[in-house]
Order: structure tokens, then C-alpha cells, then sequence
């Protein structure tokens, strides 16, 4: 048998994949990167899609990435530079309603729509603040296993019980509810404002295939919310150059840290004998020897796709088999000649320099849900908004725009299957809706990008397109991510590894899998 | 004064009067005409410590038949080999994997049972780590799964056949507005099995009520609580309809933790944090209840029109938007007296239901082959707090929901049925394990009175 060539093969270039191997590569092992396409950065990539016009296609904002990730591989220092959004505008029909960071003016803006929720807010952020410091904690923890009794998961199992008791009853109170209510029914219990419940709920929605009103998705709100903590960027921001920009970044750290990156290089099989990962092999017939190897493709495309079956054992498949996906988000990147103008706001505001949130109300987005229960992609789908040319002016030619539109619901598996008659519907629904709001964008729009869940799973691998590789339900979280007992980064083939936002704490351009799974390696060697 | 007072006529006051009489206490009942549900699993526990025998659990037979598109009817029955008959018609996989699922859940449905049989459990709490550990490793995993799981994707990922879906998906959204995609209903596919032998998914009703009406040692009372008195942060007693005070120095609510501590205690005494979540607790009615007449047998004991999942998700749609089920999820029980009672789902409080009985019975009569209806009722959420004192109709006083379930039932501070105000105590369907469960909360709550 031929010698290792590497420490390490981290199959897939996304965020995750580069994160993880440059905290190996950083700990002197020697680490090769596999990234099918012709460039890195799965779904966190920036694309001149149209001559001039930049997009980040895919993922679009940052927030979530981790600071200790930021801090360890300097990633300023690698080119990364985050401008921050500073509002968010949901525009209504005769209204508008605006979220500043800005506290004052935040005020101001809620009081306009009602007194009680302006009284209510600080509050209420004081309390999701002290709900996101409880969870943060777990994001960086490998979860232990609560059905094991070995020595080492009762220890785990121990201190998530003391960090839990430590929050005083009261404050373990509010996180089990919160766990456990759906974003609405959460936020009706302090808000009265339509839009402002609305607004804030529909982050409890993204990446799933669940309404406002499913238990489950206060969590997710709270997923998203844990960006606005330990001060290094404030809310939402955008990375300078596109969300390419933050692959490059860690691509670069890792790289320099002596890690090895090679594109056009499609993974085909990983190399198992007695038991034990060996390396892998490409498309192309090469085959490359390793150590260890580590997945940060899916959980469906790492075991049922590069291990054969008969390596794993029967209730793990039975467990992988079942892990939802089913992708619900779509994007649309529009090319435009000018800024839209929107009835409620017109004009050239700082209102365009933040997010537009197109959620005028619960019952708005429960109504989009409705029809992607049933197949169908939303004839009004809610829609999160930014146009990057007004932060970074070089993403697109002087006086023309960028504008990036997340879409919810687009159900993967839609009645028929994704044609291209139906992506084009799929658009024309986006710019339609949107229209009502902005009445110029149509005649602004100079070039149309729509991606589809299935265009998501043919470019960049993620199954069924779910933006988080695999749903982000209460049954699907923590250590039951991906699977029950296998939620340690470890797999039943010994020297394969996941490192994907499939397992714990899931996606967001987060990059805490990366991280933790190079950690519990480090730690195993 | 070493008085209690009982407030309500429920299982769970009964058996919370019984307990404390027992004890030594001099217990008194106030039964107002609230509708009671004779519902659901009595716990062991119960019945040994009221020293209770001849209790019935009766479940019908079949517990549920389910018309199909194609003819016929797909009959879940508590004789294991019948059902898988029945379900063999549908799909041969689902037949082969009903023993399977049914071995899974009762497994499931006997450790609820334990969690049941006591106050809330502390989750944070090693005694009850080590109990659900005894599940065993892919039982521990099951539960936790399953519990905040939607009950159509629990579903979905053992069968095929959508009548058996549609009816099993049913217990998943009873008297709650949530649809079967809706997270958490997983849980209540477990709580509706508690207690039932393997393959029976629905409560049973029971004699419980006339059994502990029967016992002796509690004066009764029949009359209307105006308010429960609070002097110095403590109960004092309860002043009467007819402005009588009686003195007590405890009080056990079963009239819902919201009209107890909301409507019958002076406001100020509670803090406003506390009042302010209690405003919360959701307690929304979503079932019209029809109570029909009919001159001979119907030809069914259970009739569940529930075909299929979707079916079910699309009449929660209608009510989530404030309408009434256009196509409604229907469950009729008839009797030997040829006595039809039909839960009608999904119905929301306060909405105008004007056509729902003519058109309950039509869904209904195309199953009952030549019988005639001579006498029909249909009592919407809005008549079912009028009449039976359901507030919004909600015979569960809160929704068992995952938030409203455990430890949070029906918030976290008042799970341990204790209140803030010193002598005054909960039980009821609103309480651990509530619900569906007969007795129990009474018992539990009786017991952290009396310090056990």
C-alpha cells in the first residue's frame, strides 16, 4: 500500500471545508484541499454573472461567522472587511416600517407604529441577547451524546447540565420556550406591530421548509440573531467584494498556513479498507492517499454518495436516509440600471444601504408557506433584500447596481420538478411582487439571474438546494445532527470525519463545524 | 382553619379533594356545571392510592374506521393481526411495518406513562436522565426525536398509505391549531397512546367520573366561584356566587391557571411578569362538537374522516387564516344507543360557523348507510364556553403544545402546581400531565400539597 501523502484530505472548498483545514494545516498537519469546481468557496462565492455586474450568488450576507474564527486566522489581515448594514426597511402598502441599529432612531421609527412595542424592544433584545450568550456556548461545543454511557459523554452530558443550572431557573425557563415556540407565536407575546413581528419572525423561516407559526422556529430566529453578539460587527454586515471574499479569506489563511488547495479536483469515491478511510479517489481515476479524510459535503453526499454502503452500518444508513433537506429557498440577482424606488420611501435614502425585507405580515408569510407545503413556489414569497453596489461600489460599473434577492418559499420538490419555464415563473413572481413596492424596478432591471433549489444542488452539491445542508428542525439540531450518536464529527468508518454545516450548529456561513471538527480531530490524534 | 376548598368537578379536583380528605383535611367542592370530560388514561397511581376498583377503559371497536376513496374502509383495531389485515388491503410495506411501529411507540407511550405517573420532571435533573436512560440507547434517541418532531414527518418516514397516516396523523393535532406539518406534534402522537394497549392511538373514556362522584368524605358544593380571597399574599378562602365567604387555608383550583389567577384573584397580588405570561398561555378552541340522534346502528363504533395528511394540513390552513375547515377533520363515536357524538376540527373560536351542522352530517351520513338522523347539536367553541364553561372552547384549557407541555405546562412557574399566592394550588387538564390524562394532575398536585 502506498504511503499517506497527506495528514489530511478535506473533501469540498466551501467555508466549512477551507475552515477546518486551516486549523489543521495550522497545527502542522499536512492538509490537502479537494474543491470539484474551478474555484473554492461552495456557497459563499462571488461571480461576475453579468459583464461588470458581481454577485455574491448564492450566500449573501455575513453575520454569523464566527469571531473566534475571525480572531484565529486573522482574517482581516487575509483581505476580509465587512461593512455593516445598518437598517432593515419593510416596506407595506400605504407604510413603511424601519429597523435601525441605531438605537435612538430605532426608537423613534417603532413609536411611530406603536408605543407599547417601542417600550417593549429594549427589553426584548436584552432577552434575546442573554438567550444567544446561553446558546453560544453550545455552538463551539461537540455535543455529547445523551444515550451513551460512555465515561466521556456523561462528563459532556454533566456540563451542558451545570452550564444550563448556571443560567438560573428563570433564564433555562426562557431558553426551553424558546426552543420549543414558533417565531409568531414568540413574538406575539411582546409585539403588537404587524410588520415589526413579521419582519423579526421570518428569520425563524430561512433555510427551512416550516411556517411562522411551527413550533421550532423561535430556535432559528435565535440562530440568526447570534451574529449581533461579542461586538467584533454589530448585526448584519457585507463582506467587501462579495461573500466570495470570506472563502478567499480563509482559503488564503489556510493556505498559509501551509494548507494545499486544488480545484477541478471532483472527489468521486473515499478509499475504505478493513474499516478505515485511506484517501480518495477522483473523477479522473487518481487516486490520493491520506490519513484521515474529512467530508464537508452533506451528510446524503458523504455517505451515500462517496462511502459505499457496505462500510456503514444499517441504523446509520436507515438515520442518513432520513435527514430532511428539502431546500426552500431560491435567489434572484438582478442587474440594474438604477436604484429601485420604493412609494412608501422614495428617493435615494440611507434606507437602500441596509436590507429591505419584503414581510409585511405573519399571515403574508404564512400564506407563501401554504403554497410550498403543497409543491408550488410562493405567487408573493417573502424576500430579503440588499444591493451590494451601495456598500462596494466595484460590484457593479459606476452608476448601475447590484441587487441580491433571497426568496422563500421555492420548494425543492415543486409540483413537476424545476423546469426552466418554471425558474423563469419563479422570477417573474420575485420582480412582480416586488414591483408593487418599487413600481420602477422592472424597467430598471438590465440582466436577470434566478437560482432555483435545484439549480443550488447542480452548481454547488448542497442536496435537494437546503441552503444549511440538511433542515434546521429541533429534531434535526445538536446531537441529532446529522444523525443520533454520530453528532461528534466522527463517522462509524474510522478516519473519515464531517465537517459540513450538516452537523452541529448547522449553516450560516458560520463556519463553527469547520472549526469544532477540526478541534475534536486535534483533540483525537 | 385546616379547611380546602376544591374548586371544579373534574377528574382532577375529585381526586385532589379525595387525597386531601384522606389526609384528614375537612374538604369541601365547589362543582360548577362545567363540561366534563370523561376522558383518558387513569394512572395506576391513582387507583391504588384511592384504593379504586372496577375501572373501565373502553376504547371503540375498531378504534377507528376510515372510509377510503376506492370503497371500503381501512379499520384500526386493537387486535394487532385484524389491523394488519385491514392494512394489507392499502400497502403490503405498511402491514409489514405496523408491529414494528406499534412495538416502537407503546415502548415510547411506557415511559410517558412514568413521566406521567409524577409531577414534571426536572430536565436539568439526574434522577430523571437516569430514568429515560433505562429506555435504552435507539428507545432514548426515539423520544427525543420524535417528541418536537411534526407528526406527518414521523409518519411519512414508516408509511405509505395515506388513510393510515391521515387517521394516526389526527392524534397529532386533537383540540390544537396546529397542523400535522407543524413541529411538535410528535409528542401528542405519544400522549394520545399513553395508557393504550399496542396500536390504539386515541384516549379511552373511562367510568372515573361516576366512580369518584360515588366516594364519600367531601361535602359538595354545587355552585359559582365569584372569586377566590387573598389576604396578606395568602388564600383566605372563596366568596360564593350568592356572596357567601367560605373560609380555607388552601384552595385547588382546576378552573384553568388563567381564569384562576387572572379573573378569580384580586389583580395586584400577582407579579405582573407572571400575569403577563399567563395572558400568554394559548388556549385557543378548534373543535365544534354534534351530537346527533340516529334511529338505527350507523354501521361504524368510530368513524374518523381524516383521508389522508394533507388533508388534515389544509383544513389547519383555512384556520390559521381565521376560517372554518372547508373540508373539516371529523371523528364521530357512536353508542349502543345509537348516539352520535362527532368532533369537528378545525373551527376556530368566534368564527362564523352558520352551515357547519348541515354540512357535518352530510360528510358524515354518506357512511352511515340508511340511517336517519332524528335530533342534532352542533355546539361551536363560542356555544362550548357559553355552555360547558370551556374558555374559547378549549375543553384542554391550555393547548398541549411543546412550549405548554412537561415542565412548561402550563409555564414553567407554575408547572409544580404551586401559585405565588401561599394556599392556593392548580390541577386540571391545564396541568401536567393534563389533557387527556384522568386524575393525575389532581393526585400530583394533592401530593406537593401535602408536602410528599
Amino acid at each position: 500500500m502506498a504511503a499517506a501523502a497527506y495528514d489530511a484530505i478535506i473533501v469540498g472548498g466551501g467555508h466549512n471545508g477551507l475552515v477546518c483545514a486551516a486549523y489543521l494545516a495550522r497545527a502542522g498537519r499536512k492538509v490537502l484541499v479537494l474543491e470539484r469546481r474551478e474555484r473554492i468557496g461552495g456557497a459563499a462565492l462571488t461571480e461576475e454573472v453579468f459583464p461588470g455586474f458581481k454577485f455574491s450568488v448564492f450566500s449573501y450576507v455575513v453575520s454569523l461567522l464566527r469571531p473566534e474564527i475571525i480572531r484565529d486566522l486573522e482574517l482581516p489581515r487575509h483581505g476580509l472587511h465587512i461593512l455593516p448594514l445598518e437598517s432593515t426597511l419593510t416596506p407595506l402598502p400605504n407604510d413603511y416600517l424601519i429597523q435601525w441599529n441605531d438605537h435612538d432612531q430605532n426608537r423613534r421609527e417603532l413609536a411611530r407604529h406603536s408605543l407599547r412595542d417601542a417600550e417593549a424592544y429594549d427589553e426584548f433584545g436584552l432577552m434575546l441577547h442573554q438567550m444567544a450568550r446561553a446558546v453560544k456556548p453550545l455552538l463551539a461545543m461537540a455535543p455529547p451524546d445523551p444515550t451513551s454511557l460512555a465515561f466521556g459523554e456523561l462528563l459532556g452530558m454533566k456540563r451542558l447540565a451545570e452550564h444550563f443550572r448556571a443560567l438560573g431557573a428563570k433564564r433555562f425557563n426562557q431558553l426551553t420556550k424558546l426552543l420549543t415556540m414558533s417565531s409568531a407565536e414568540f413574538l406575539d407575546e411582546w409585539f403588537e406591530t404587524e410588520a415589526l413581528k413579521a419582519t423579526k419572525s421570518a428569520s425563524g423561516i430561512i433555510g427551512t421548509l416550516l411556517g411562522p407559526r411551527s413550533p421550532g422556529t423561535a430556535y432559528v430566529l435565535l440562530h440568526h440573531y447570534m451574529g449581533e453578539l461579542d461586538g467584533v460587527f454589530r448585526a448584519w454586515g457585507f463582506a467587501k467584494g462579495g461573500n466570495g471574499s470570506v472563502s478567499a479569506a480563509i482559503g488564503a489563511a489556510a493556505q498559509a498556513a501551509g494548507a494545499e488547495i486544488r480545484c477541478n479536483a471532483s472527489v468521486q469515491k473515499v478509499l475504505v479498507s478493513y474499516g478505515k478511510a485511506r484517501g480518495v479517489v477522483l473523477e479522473n481515476g487518481e487516486e490520493i492517499r491520506a490519513k484521515l479524510v474529512v467530508s464537508s459535503a452533506d451528510p446524503r453526499r458523504t455517505f451515500l454518495g462517496l462511502v459505499d454502503e457496505k462500510h456503514l452500518p444499517g441504523p446509520f444508513l436507515e438515520s442518513i436516509r432520513r435527514f430532511r433537506f428539502r431546500g426552500s429557498s431560491a435567489k434572484v440577482n438582478l442587474a440594474l440600471g438604477e436604484l429601485p424606488d420604493f412609494t412608501c420611501l422614495p428617493g435615494r435614502g440611507p434606507h437602500l444601504r441596509g436590507a429591505v425585507s419584503i414581510s409585511p405580515s405573519v399571515a403574508y408569510l404564512e400564506r407563501a408557506y401554504d403554497q410550498a407545503k403543497y409543491g408550488e413556489p410562493s405567487s408573493e414569497p417573502y424576500m430579503d433584500i440588499v444591493i451590494p453596489s451601495l456598500l462596494d461600489p466595484e460590484m457593479a460599473p459606476p452608476g448601475k447596481h447590484v441587487m441580491s434577492i433571497f426568496v422563500q418559499y421555492a420548494p425543492y420538490h415543486v409540483n413537476g420538478g424545476w423546469t426552466d419555464a418554471r425558474r423563469e415563473a419563479l422570477g417573474d413572481a420575485v420582480v412582480n411582487t416586488l414591483s408593487q413596492y418599487a413600481p420602477n424596478l422592472k424597467g430598471a432591471i438590465l440582466h436577470r439571474q434566478v437560482v432555483t433549489p435545484a439549480d443550488i444542488e447542480r452548481i454547488v452539491g448542497l442536496t435537494e438546494g437546503n441552503i444549511f445542508q440538511g433542515e434546521l428542525s429541533l429534531q434535526q439540531m445538536f446531537f441529532l445532527r446529522p444523525v443520533p450518536s454520530w453528532a461528534k464529527y466522527r463517522t462509524p468508518v474510522s478516519g473519515l470525519w464531517q465537517c459540513g454545516a450538516g452537523t452541529h450548529p448547522g449553516g450560516g456561513v458560520m463556519g463553527a463545524s469547520g472549526r469544532n471538527a477540526a478541534l475534536q480531530i486535534l483533540g483525537a490524534a | 382553619m385546616n379547611r380546602a376548598i376544591v374548586i371544579g368537578g373534574g377528574a382532577d379536583a375529585l381526586v385532589a379533594a379525595q387525597v386531601l380528605a384522606r389526609s384528614g383535611r375537612e374538604v369541601m367542592m365547589i362543582e360548577s356545571d362545567t363540561g366534563l370530560l370523561d376522558e383518558g388514561w387513569v394512572p395506576p397511581k391513582v387507583l391504588r392510592e384511592l384504593k379504586i376498583e372496577g375501572l373501565e377503559l373502553r376504547w371503540p371497536e375498531p378504534w377507528a374506521s376510515v372510509p377510503l376513496a376506492a370503497g371500503g374502509r381501512l379499520e384500526l383495531s386493537r387486535d394487532m393481526a385484524r389491523s394488519v389485515e385491514s392494512i394489507r388491503r392499502l400497502s403490503e410495506r405498511d402491514a409489514e411495518r405496523w408491529p414494528q411501529f406499534c412495538e416502537r411507540m407503546a415502548r415510547l407511550a411506557r415511559f410517558m406513562e412514568k413521566i406521567y405517573s409524577a409531577a414534571p420532571p426536572n430536565p436539568l435533573d439526574i434522577g430523571f436522565a437516569m430514568q429515560a436512560r433505562r429506555l435504552g440507547r435507539r428507545g432514548l434517541t426515539d423520544l427525543l426525536r420524535i417528541l418536537p418532531m411534526p407528526v406527518a414527518e414521523l409518519l411519512d418516514d414508516w408509511f405509505e398509505s395515506d388513510a393510515l397516516k391521515g387517521a394516526l396523523g389526527a392524534a397529532g393535532v386533537l383540540h390544537l391549531l396546529q397542523g400535522p406539518r407543524s413541529s411538535g406534534t410528535g409528542l401528542r402522537l405519544l400522549h394520545y397512546h399513553v395508557g393504550c394497549p399496542p396500536g390504539v392511538f386515541r384516549a379511552p373514556r373511562s367510568n372515573i367520573l361516576e366512580i369518584l362522584r360515588r366516594m364519600p368524605r367531601v361535602e359538595l358544593e354545587n355552585t359559582e366561584v365569584q372569586r377566590i380571597a387573598v389576604r396578606g399574599g395568602e388564600v383566605a378562602g372563596v366568596v360564593l356566587e350568592d356572596g357567601r365567604e367560605l373560609e380555607a387555608s388552601v384552595v385547588v383550583s382546576s378552573a384553568g391557571p388563567r381564569r384562576s389567577l387572572l379573573e378569580l384573584i384580586e389583580p395586584g397580588w400577582l407579579d405582573p411578569e407572571l400575569a403577563r405570561a399567563l395572558r400568554h398561555v394559548r388556549r385557543r378552541g378548534v373543535a365544534a362538537r354534534l351530537r346527533l340522534q340516529l334511529d338505527r346502528s350507523p354501521g361504524f363504533a368510530a368513524l374518523a374522516l381524516a383521508p389522508s395528511l394533507d388533508y388534515l394540513e389544509r383544513a389547519y390552513d383555512d384556520a390559521k387564516h381565521g376560517r372554518v375547515s372547508r373540508a373539516p377533520y371529523v371523528e364521530a363515536h357512536c353508542d349502543e344507543r345509537h348516539r352520535v357524538e362527532a368532533l369537528v376540527q378545525y373551527v376556530p373560536f368566534g368564527v362564523e360557523s352558520s352551515q357547519l351542522q348541515e354540512k357535518t352530517i352530510a360528510l358524515i351520513s354518506e357512511h352511515w348507510g340508511d340511517a336517519q338522523p332524528q335530533h342534532a347539536e352542533l355546539a361551536a367553541p363560542r356555544e362550548l364556553e357559553q355552555f360547558e364553561g370551556w374558555p374559547e372552547g378549549q375543553p384542554h384549557q391550555a393547548e398541549l403544545a411543546l412550549d405548554q407541555a412537561l415542565w412548561m405546562r402550563p409555564h414553567p412557574e407554575l408547572a409544580q402546581y404551586r401559585t405565588p399566592i401561599r394556599g392556593l394550588w392548580l390541577c386540571g387538564p391545564a396541568m401536567h400531565p393534563g389533557a387527556g390524562v384522568a386524575g393525575a394532575s389532581g393526585l400530583h398536585c394533592a401530593h406537593a400539597i401535602l408536602g410528599r
